[in-house]
């Protein structure tokens, strides 16, 4: 009980820092705030001319990005391959292995 | 502290990102059971996924998708969309991984609740370590004094 009260006491005081940073954060949904500097002008305006695709989203995973996307299968592979040797490997031979 | 609710009422899907990360957190440092500590870390993930995206949001923006028939539309930013759907498959494999793994610890333990399989582990190796000791005791101290039996009792 007195460790749960520990944690929660830390974890607030930790989440009162993030709350000072989040709010000095620019204002929600200005149109004018850094994020939206030239690299997503760059997309919204040009990506219909470079890969001939109407979702900027698409355009961007699977043609500015492509590679990114192609090793992010490979990602997903690696953690299927994981969990089928995780989950496959038997209790009989780390047995006998020892 | 008026000055903070102010500037927080302003960036409210910040602070409810905040919120949710803080609600993911205690959720893997109180609950002792592993699927439930897997939950508060998907939890956790969520919340980053939601600042990302509320991020690149713009008020009376569009969805980016480019729409001829309104050449004045302001579209909101669309990076930030587009990396999250990295961070989503990333989260799911780490899932997934983490799943693996706590059906092989119940396997292994009859249980996915983290404080009984440190107790267990740890009552293993307290009669590992006394089979040792028993083993390596030199003949002639066999009645030697069998000490600090509880030295390992405190770690978890």
């Amino acid at each position: 009980m007195i460790r749960k009260i520990m944690i929660l006491l830390a974890v607030l005081v930790a989440a009162y820092g993030v709350l000072i940073a989040v709010a000095e954060l620019p204002p929600y949904g200005m149109s004018d705030n850094p994020v939206h500097n030239q690299v997503s002008e760059r997309y919204i305006n040009d990506a219909l001319e470079d890969t001939g695709a109407l979702n900027m989203v698409t355009s961007i995973v699977l043609d500015y990005r492509a590679y990114d996307t192609m090793f992010e299968t490979i990602v997903l592979f690696t953690a299927a391959l994981a969990v089928v040797i995780t989950l496959k490997s038997d209790k009989r031979k780390e047995r006998s292995g020892k | 502290m008026r000055i903070l609710l102010e500037k927080l009422i302003v960036n409210y899907p910040y602070f409810f990102a905040v919120i949710l990360f803080v609600i993911g957190v205690l959720t893997v440092l109180t609950r002792s059971n592993l699927f439930k500590k897997l939950l508060g870390i998907n939890i956790m993930e969520s919340a980053v996924f939601i600042l990302f995206i509320a991020a690149g949001n713009i008020r009376g923006g569009t969805d980016p998708i480019l729409d001829t028939s309104k050449p004045e539309a302001v579209y909101i930013n669309p990076l930030p969309s587009a990396l999250m759907l990295t961070g989503i498959v990333v989260s799911v494999s780490v899932t997934a991984f983490a799943l693996s793994l706590i059906i092989r610890l119940y396997r292994e333990y009859g249980t996915a609740d983290a404080r009984q399989i440190a107790q267990m582990r740890n009552s293993a190796l307290k009669a590992a370590d006394q089979a040792g000791r028993d083993n390596y005791r030199h003949p002639d101290r066999s009645n030697g004094k069998r000490g600090d039996k509880n030295d390992r009792s405190n770690q978890i």
